[in-house]
């Protein structure tokens, strides 16, 4: 697996939330979740040729899909915020991948810093790391999914493994991959996961 | 109890928790308010987040039902009255100002129950809460349609003009008065803001000029439902016509199993300012027409076509083989507005063969693996700073305005700071543009530690920079500190020493580094110099001021150095 570049802990509401498909109406981009800048509080620029796809997906729909139907505004993708997650940092670098001139499958991964407007108590940060890994390949199944999974968790010593579905804006079909706890006598939620969305 | 949260778990809920409104009411209150309470056992069940159609004990009961090949998918009918018989509702132009989308519908003959109703009342405030966004997006407003009578008016009017009795109250209000009733409300106060400073609120009138309801604050008392009610008229207004759709569909899907005729639902016209007119709800059914080999290959599995159609079906997803045998024509119900691509499909299809059957396997892709140049510098010269006696410390990325300025006696205009606009606490407010505010906390923190304590850290600082396409970038620095009862600057020079000599940057001016004496407002006046290398400045070393340890609650003298390494990548 290659590392992708993270070091921007700034990004813009683009990256972060629209280019990965979630609604500007979704409740995670309120101020409640997020932690949004007042300086500099709009990104500068957006790729041109990309946002215009970006907003046509979410309005109207497109690549095989119905999008959400709903107005677009551009003032809201040029939000800047401290992101949320490191698949702002995946999605840049899947963008780069397909401007390549000939497709040449990856691993990605990346560790890093993500931010996010919480109050802080036992279980809580409000600035934590995150581990994400992506594969990029034709044809690649959940299946493959679930086997990366269970070998990256037997590594880290935890081989109990269930996956159950899920929601991510971003990926369908999603799955959260729970691990059993000895101590704790119970299954806990150890990771999120899943295949893009065409 | 486990056996509902197997099937919870693979349907892709998450059963929360199992407790009783005893149990709650003991957690929250203590044991003596609980006494008398309901020892009824209640499930916890967390829904995702695009499931509309499973936030109601109906909804969720139906779509399990099928799943486990209990009943099969209703068939959810919308009813178009005669001509001249429906109810229709008519939008004025006005309302395009403020709230300019309604839809319409009308349950008839439904029987309700205490449970049904409570029930009704909920699913409402759930969809306000999620795909409503808080009512901004759609307001719902339910009525007893024999109450008044048809056709409805939406329109919007100033303030003054609007006058009702509002739900449960006992007077008639005006709007602006009503803005007032409820303003301590700790329901309501949240929604006034969404219509309080236009000129004009919305309202819906019936012909005899009855207050239906003023969305998305609240309902007229006169149309009040009760279990008695055996007509209900919808309405959903909002801003969002897409939402306002889906909304309707929801609501008269779920309920719509309680009317004399169960599944059918009544269509009402909506006439629009222009003329136009259209029928709701839509209940639409749409078709989407699927390779099953599509669905075997992203799956990892393979089904045959007609047991893929069947494990559809199990999803509510009513599917049939067609074609040759080798296509699937899916129909997708109105309840399930989260299908929007063929991949939504294919998720459900693993989710009815059951996720954990999937067998699992490893991509065969090759690839070479690499490590990210920064980072490969980083985790080396972490290394090296701990072999030289110093403890890595990781600290926050946020602080507080005056860890970064006041407390390092500079001007805040001065750092080119990123500032924070909604922190919860005032020790997020800005993001750090030096990595020593947070290791002067850290021993803070440790003051208890023995002498000398030697600190480093190597991560990010945040910084302004019109150059980048959002406005800011980071830096990776390095930044190790000497705390000690005597303030060690020799032996911080020596660190740096060791650092430019693992870098194998030589120490002369042309292509290495040197120090010249200069002078930094966190450090004490002649004991600070500026480092450079490669043509550029990429930071200070010195001792710190007095000034600045005492703001940082520190008592003893120390020497910091803090470097910026990305030249050195």
């Amino acid at each position: 697996f290659t590392e992708m570049p993270t070091d921007n802990f700034v990004e813009s509401s683009f990256w972060n939330f629209d280019a990965l498909f979630q609604p500007q109406q979704h409740p995670a981009r309120d101020q409640h979740d997020t932690f949004f800048l007042l300086d500099p509080a709009e990104a500068p620029q957006l790729p041109p040729g990309y946002s215009s796809k970006v907003k046509k997906v979410h309005s109207q729909g497109g690549y095989g899909s119905q999008g959400y139907r709903y107005e677009w505004k551009v003032e809201e993708a040029k939000k800047n915020l401290l992101r949320t997650h490191t698949t702002s940092a995946s999605a840049r670098a899947l963008f780069q991948l397909a401007r390549q001139e000939k497709f040449s499958p990856v691993k990605y991964f990346s560790i890093d810093r993500v931010f996010r407007n919480e109050s802080l108590d036992a279980t809580h940060l409000a600035e934590f790391h995150q581990v994400e890994g992506l594969v990029a390949d034709r044809g690649l199944t959940l299946g493959h999914l679930m086997g990366i999974l269970r070998q990256f968790f037997s590594k880290l010593g935890i081989s109990q493994l269930r996956f159950k579905p899920a929601y991510n804006p971003y990926t369908e079909p999603s799955m959260e991959v729970f691990s059993y706890h000895e101590g704790l006598k119970k299954w806990v939620e150890v990771g999120n996961s899943g295949v893009f969305r065409p | 109890d486990e056996e509902f949260d197997e099937l919870c778990f693979e349907f892709g809920l998450e059963l929360d928790e199992i407790t009783s409104e005893k149990d709650i009411i003991s957690k929250e209150k203590g044991e003596e308010k609980a006494k008398g309470a309901s020892d009824v056992v209640l499930y916890k069940i967390d829904v995702p987040a695009n499931r509309y159609d499973l936030l109601c004990l109906e909804g969720l009961v139906r779509g399990l039902q099928v799943f486990k090949e209990r009943i099969n998918l209703p068939r959810y009918e919308k009813i178009i009255p005669a001509e001249g018989e429906g109810q229709r509702l008519i939008i004025t132009e006005q309302t395009a100002q403020v709230r300019p989308h309604a839809v319409a519908a009308v349950l008839r003959n439904i029987t309700f129950t205490k449970d049904r109703y409570d029930s009704f009342i909920d699913l409402q405030e759930k969809l306000h809460q999620n795909i409503c966004r808080k009512r901004a997006l759609v307001a719902i407003g339910t009525h007893d349609l024999d109450t008044i009578t048809g056709p409805f008016t939406y329109t919007a009017k100033a303030p003054s003009e609007i006058k009702f009795k509002p739900l449960n109250q006992s007077q008639e209000y005006t709007a602006s008065q009503i803005m007032d009733l409820y303003r301590t409300d700790s329901h309501l106060r949240h929604y006034l803001h969404l219509i309080e400073n236009k000129p004009r609120y919305p309202v819906i009138y019936d012909s005899n000029g009855v207050v239906l309801s003023m969305p998305p604050i609240i309902n007229g008392d006169h149309t009040k439902i009760t279990l008695n009610t055996r007509n209900v008229f919808i309405e959903c207004t909002g801003t969002d016509i897409t939402k306002a759709k889906i909304v309707l569909d929801i609501i008269v899907t779920m309920f719509s199993e309680y009317c004399e005729k169960p599944f059918t639902v009544e269509a009402v016209e909506v006439v629009y300012p222009n003329g136009k007119t259209h029928i709701y709800p839509e209940l639409a059914y749409r078709t989407e027409k699927v390779k099953p080999e599509y669905i075997n290959k992203k799956v990892g599995i393979s089904e045959t076509p007609s047991s893929l159609a069947k494990l559809l079906t199990r999803m509510c997803l009513k599917s049939h083989v067609t074609g040759n045998g080798n296509h699937l024509e899916v129909e997708i119900p109105p309840t399930r507005a989260d299908i929007i691509h063929a991949c939504d499909i294919v998720e459900d299809a693993a989710i009815a063969y059951g996720y954990n059957n999937i067998q699992m396997l490893i991509p065969k892709t090759y690839t070479i693996a690499n490590q990210l140049p920064l980072n490969k510098l980083a985790e080396l010269l972490r290394l090296d700073l701990a072999a030289a006696g110093f403890t890595e410390a990781l600290t926050f990325a946020l602080c507080s305005q005056e860890d970064i300025a006041d407390k390092l006696r500079t001007d805040i205009s001065a750092t080119n700071a990123v500032r924070i606009a909604n922190p919860k606490t005032a020790e997020f407010q800005v993001a750090r543009t030096t990595l020593l505010p947070g290791l002067l906390k850290t021993i803070a923190a440790n003051r208890k530690m023995p002498l000398p304590l030697k600190l480093f850290e190597i991560s990010d600082i945040v910084v302004k920079d019109p150059n980048t396409d959002v406005g800011a970038r980071n830096y990776r620095h390095l930044c190790a500190i000497y705390y000690n009862k005597s303030p060690g600057f020799e032996i911080i020079h020596g660190l740096l020493d060791r650092v430019m000599q693992v870098l194998e940057v030589p120490p002369n001016e042309g292509n290495g580094y040197t120090i010249k004496a200069a002078e930094g407002t966190a450090f004490f006046p002649g004991r600070c110099a500026e480092v450079f290398a490669k043509g550029q400045s990429i930071g200070k070393l010195g001792v710190v001021h007095p000034d600045v340890i005492t703001k940082f609650e520190l008592t003893m003298p120390c020497s910091v150095l803090e470097i910026n390494i990305e030249p050195f990548v």
